[in-house]
């Protein structure tokens, strides 16, 4: 996959700084989904995950899938950094209680 | 640990957003990334010996159809394609060749073009072979019906080359290869062909043989044409060789007094046994007519045109085929000449002067039977003497001053009577000619040189 990701680099660099807007703002925003919902979405993708692994899905909708997983591990890698950053930015500018 | 748990639940909303980038990102890449995968993949099975390659990219999975030529390569092509980078997939479609057995080829002519057909190995093979029926057969369209298989015989390649060589030599016919086994039909292209395809499959590698060669020869063909108009004996095709060449056109030169020979001959092997032996006989019947043509094709002998008279019809369409040597066939196709007008005598004694003073009567050495050759001569001195039918006349033999006297009167006299009977069985009437012979008593030259005794030895026509 690195070797094609010629053709769609800008679409995963997108992907992270959308990531990274969103784990910027997941830190102070309240609200989200519930846990129950949160839990179901993970499975799905761990599901995702394992037919991608598995090659169960062929051709184009199969490297659509790939393609999907890879931008949404670049979306999560952004959202971590993100969240971590501001955090890290909140804790500072706060007194210590 | 837990702050990344408790934001995770929000982060969940952006995934609107990268669905919408995703959608983007499938749509712009596929058909990029597809026409990628193919490029590589074809490179990197550019060099294996494959028929009928193709490579289909869905996404990042590759079908690959071929059909190879061994296991080994078969193998070694697909996994050549599963190690092109970003390839996830690969569908093996491929195949072996379909092994011939027997392992048929056949290259075929007709008049337009040479067709290869039947079983090529490998596709190098098969272009060779292509090329090399292109080169030797400059001009001629060829048509590939090959297809490739496996289960070649070993030295397949040069044996094919050969046998291709062999196809030129063909006007048409088929040469093929089943296995090792070779088999030919068809006609030669030239006289000689044969023999020199015979020679030709001596050298087909080892292993191989002829189980069958049917190539026939073209016909051996003689042809004289005898145009009064323009007073030519045209001669043409074949005869065996530089002597036997040489002894026909010195007979046609004999024989055709008035005619000028034009001489097309080629020398060829193939002829005919006795080609000189029926040549010769059926070019004293061609010159006896006014204009005819011959044809000798292999043993069958065609004479057709008009003879001068009725009686040298009659005498020509059933005398000829006596002449020839056995297993030959003759057929005549003879119609009379129209008589020409009659005269008086004195133009009857001009015409008989005319003719006498072109050639001599010639006889067997020493004795009275005419020659062969001055049978055209004969008859035109027949038709002379029909066409001035109340003139008497008389033959009158001569000799040479050699040999004992009373011995050239007889010789004169029988020789005089041989050609009176001759003139009779052209249906003319005894009562009109009159025999004489005189020895060496009238000279008309000197008897001290060989050309004078020729001049003297002669039969004169003498109208009364």
């Amino acid at each position: 996959m690195g070797n094609v990701a010629t053709f769609f680099w800008g679409w995963l660099l997108a992907s992270l700084l959308l990531g990274l807007l969103m784990g910027w703002i997941a830190v102070v925003q309240r609200g989200g989904v519930s846990k129950t919902v949160g839990r179901l979405l993970w499975v799905l993708v761990a599901g995702l995950v394992a037919v991608a692994l598995a090659r169960l899905i062929p051709g184009r909708p199969g490297y659509w899938l790939d393609l999907g997983l890879i931008m949404f591990t670049l979306y999560l890698c952004g959202c971590v950094i993100g969240s971590c950053l501001r955090d890290w930015v909140v804790s500072r500018s706060q007194p210590p209680a | 640990m837990r702050g990344l748990f408790r934001w995770s639940s929000k982060w969940w909303p952006g995934v609107i957003p990268l669905l919408i980038f995703w959608g983007f990102a499938a749509w712009t890449s596929t058909e990029p990334v597809e026409a990628d995968l193919a490029a590589r993949a074809n490179a990197a099975v550019k060099d294996a010996i494959l028929d009928k390659k193709r490579v289909t990219v869905a996404g990042r999975d590759v079908t690959f159809a071929a059909e190879a030529f061994s296991e080994d390569g078969r193998r070694s092509a697909v996994a050549a394609v599963d190690t092109v980078p970003g390839v996830r997939l690969v569908n093996d479609e491929s195949r072996l060749v379909p092994a011939a057995n027997p392992f048929v080829w056949a290259a075929e002519r007709d008049v337009v073009r040479v067709t290869l057909s039947g079983s090529a190995p490998l596709p190098s093979s098969k272009g060779k072979l292509l090329e090399a029926a292109r080169a030797n057969l400059g001009g001629i369209e060829v048509s590939d019906q090959m297809t490739l298989a496996r289960g070649a015989p070993a030295r397949f390649d040069s044996a094919a080359a050969l046998l291709l060589d062999q196809i030129g030599k063909l006007k048409d016919g088929k040469i093929a290869l089943s296995d090792t086994k070779v088999s030919l039909s068809g006609m030669a292209r030239d006289l000689g062909g044969r023999e020199a395809i015979a020679a030709a499959l001596r050298n087909l590698p080892e292993g191989y043989s002829v189980a069958a060669n049917d190539v026939k020869a073209p016909p051996y063909i003689f042809q004289a044409y005898k145009d009064p108009v323009a007073s030519t004996l045209t001669l043409t095709g074949y005869v065996p060789d530089n002597n036997a060449h040489a002894a026909l056109v010195a007979a046609a030169g004999r024989k055709f007094f008035s005619e000028k020979v034009v001489d097309n001959l080629k020398a060829s092997v193939g002829a005919p046994s006795g080609f000189a032996a029926a040549a010769v006989p059926a070019l004293s019947a061609l010159s006896r007519l006014s204009t005819g043509t011959l044809v000798m094709s292999d043993r069958e002998v065609k004479l057709s045109g008009d003879a001068l008279y009725e009686a040298a019809a009659t005498q020509i369409r059933n005398g000829l085929g006596k002449d020839f040597p056995q297993g030959w066939q003759y057929k005549a196709e003879i119609s009379v000449k129209p008589p020409s007008a009659p005269v008086d005598a004195s133009v009857c004694q001009q015409l008989f002067a005319d003719l006498l003073a072109k050639a001599r009567i010639r006889f067997e050495s020493g004795r009275a039977d005419i020659s062969p050759d001055s049978l055209g001569l004969l008859d035109r001195l027949t038709e002379t003497a029909l066409r001035c039918p109340s003139a008497n006349i008389e033959i009158a033999g001569h000799t040479d001053a050699d040999g004992d006297q009373n011995a050239n009167q007889t010789l004169s006299e029988k020789r005089a009577q041989a050609v009176a009977d001759y003139l009779l069985r052209g249906g003319l009437p005894a009562s009109r000619f009159t025999p004489v012979g005189y020895g060496s008593t009238q000279p008309v030259a000197g008897n001290d040189s060989e050309d004078g005794k020729a001049q003297n030895r002669r039969i004169d026509f003498v109208v009364k």
